[in-house]
């Protein structure tokens, strides 16, 4: 007999996802028949904003566009201002942003890995890896005074220079956050609960991902090694060594072994910076932010960030306020037009599972 | 600096010149190539550049509203992983009726794009599906993210101020005023009132 499908409303709330979306799913029994992604609940107009306010003030804005990892937006939009100004940056500035992401990118891969087990029931490992992230988030309050949003990398460089002995903090984090790895394998990776709830769920089709926007480490999960760090690289990245994670997949296995990976990878990163990063100046002054005037031109302008292509386009029309703003995170793609895809035919207890899996980020969406 | 060759950018804007002569590209630097058309060009363009030309990623779609001159600017930004070269494609529509092709056909995920675009901008999609409500729900005003839409005018006239904040009062104040509570000394020297 067949049985009669029913809507249920998955969500604002959803385990390990930071931020608010409602998934409409159509199920038979337990089987999810269609899904729609409904956003809204975290609009906050941050594009209208920034248009006017001028743009040293847009900082204090863009980094609240994602919660979990903000560093990468306040590079991208300091990108593009320099880009479409001509500024230079210094070296050591480029050195020091390059730290600033590759440490964000372990903390959001922390932070993931929390929500991944804990959507699969592994509640110890959230535990665990949040409190790792503390130890970097330390870091960051004493770099730049805020743990969350730092609003430390702005146009022309970073806002400060690296404290007296914080290379050997960081030194000392990277080989205490290395040694962890082995637990967290032990705890997540070599559990047969989570092996059995990743293998084979979530898969998407590697001939389409490319088509499809699929970016980050669900594409390379898909056996395409792609990542806007080798592909076009930007500060300092095509000074340092690193391989990307690679799995073939696609599933929401892959994707975690590539994260695993690239945690490690980000450690080692770290390490090369902290041994290579020259003395020099870390900041090339701008004017008067109240009368600072950009000339008119545009950029396009993308970072790798821990979730896959985070893209910023702006637009000045040569006033002191942007003229556009435009934010595109990897969840724009990833957590509408991908998720209802990849729901289709699902279990509903896989919902947060595969969301996680995708790095969805709903304020990234909404802005 | 290192003198880069800029053979394969050149060639990719030559070879869509050729194809489209109506078309105007040019190479920006490395790996970065922009050309302008007319609006009713843009599909064949875009299919053009992803079938022939290896552009299979829509890294973003954009529009910019220039009020002055009464037309909006459409921006598509395309990825080459072959060739690791970004295509960006960009046509004037006008401000009123504005309409444009719906290309959810060619990336399915510029779906979500158009609805945005058609939210916050009042941009239709002719033959486009989507759901009408995408970031905002029952908003029958202007399009917000037009430059003639005033936030603070709306924010006025929708929302109301909580008592004690009409006058920018400083909140502490307000608050020790009403319940008789001491500022304390640390809060004093931040407070407006000396």
């Amino acid at each position: 007999m067949r049985e009669k499908a029913t809507t249920l409303y998955l969500g604002p709330q959803h385990p390990g996802i930071t931020g608010n979306m409602m998934v409409k799913l159509k199920v038979e029994g337990d089987t999810i028949q269609s899904a729609s992604t409904h956003v809204g609940y975290l609009h906050r107009g941050f594009e209208k904003l920034m248009e006017r306010r001028n743009w040293l003030q847009s900082f204090t804005i863009l980094c609240r566009i994602c919660v979990p990892e903000p560093d990468p937006n306040e590079e991208n939009f300091a990108r593009a201002v320099e880009s479409i100004e001509g500024r230079e940056v210094p070296e050591r500035a480029k050195w020091i942003r390059a730290m600033v992401l590759e440490l964000a990118r372990i903390g959001t891969y922390l932070l993931w890995f929390a929500g991944q087990s804990g959507s699969a029931g592994l509640y110890t490992m959230g535990q665990w890896s949040i409190g790792d992230r503390d130890y970097i988030l330390d870091l960051f309050e004493e770099l730049t005074g805020g743990r969350i949003y730092h609003m430390y990398i702005w146009p022309g460089g970073v806002r400060r220079d690296l404290p007296k002995g914080f290379k050997d903090k960081v030194l000392q984090t990277m080989d205490y956050l290395e040694k962890r790895l082995v637990q967290y394998d032990k705890l997540m990776f070599d559990n047969t609960i989570f092996q059995k709830r990743a293998k084979g769920i979530g898969w998407i089709d590697p001939a389409k991902a490319i088509e499809w926007g699929v970016v980050g480490a669900p594409l390379r999960a898909a056996g395409i090694a792609s990542d806007v760090r080798k592909d076009d690289p930007y500060e300092i990245y095509d000074k340092l060594d690193f391989e990307l994670g690679h799995a073939t997949t696609s599933d929401v296995w892959g994707r975690s072994q590539v994260r695993r990976f690239e945690i490690e990878q980000s450690i080692n990163m770290v390490r090369q910076i902290m041994d290579k990063m020259p003395e020099g100046e870390y900041y090339n002054r701008i004017p008067n932010p109240m009368k600072w005037e950009v000339p008119p031109g545009e950029a396009y302008v993308k970072t790798e960030s821990a979730r896959g292509e985070f893209g910023f386009y702006v637009v000045s029309d040569g006033s002191n306020k942007p003229r556009r703003v435009h934010v595109k995170g990897p969840a724009y793609v990833h957590a509408v037009t991908l998720l209802e895809d990849l729901l289709k035919g699902a279990n509903i207890s896989d919902v947060s599972f595969i969301m996680n899996s995708l790095g969805t980020c709903p304020p990234e969406i909404e802005r | 600096m290192t003198d880069i060759s800029l053979e394969k950018e050149q060639k990719i804007a030559d070879e869509l010149e050729r194809t489209f002569p109506n078309l105007t590209a040019r190479v920006r630097r490395a790996r970065r190539v922009m050309a302008s058309l007319e609006k009713e060009l843009i599909p064949s363009v875009l299919v053009h550049a992803k079938d022939n030309l290896g552009f299979h990623h829509l890294s973003h779609m954009s529009v910019v509203d220039w009020i002055e001159d009464e037309h909006f600017e459409m921006v598509y930004t395309l990825w080459n992983h072959e060739k690791r070269v970004q295509l960006t494609i960009k046509t004037m529509i006008s401000r009123d009726n504005a309409t444009m092709a719906n290309i959810d056909t060619i990336w399915r995920q510029a779906n979500t794009y158009q609805r945005e675009m058609r939210e916050m901008f009042g941009i239709e999609f002719p033959g486009f599906v989507g759901e009408k409500d995408f970031l905002l729900e029952d908003w029958d005003e202007m399009p917000p993210m037009r430059r003639d839409f005033d936030t603070m005018e709306y924010a006025n006239k929708t929302y109301f101020s909580r008592p004690g904040r009409e006058d920018a009062q400083d909140v502490r104040d307000t608050i020790s005023k009403r319940n008789g509570e001491e500022v304390p000394d640390f809060a004093k020297k931040y407070s407006r009132e000396k």
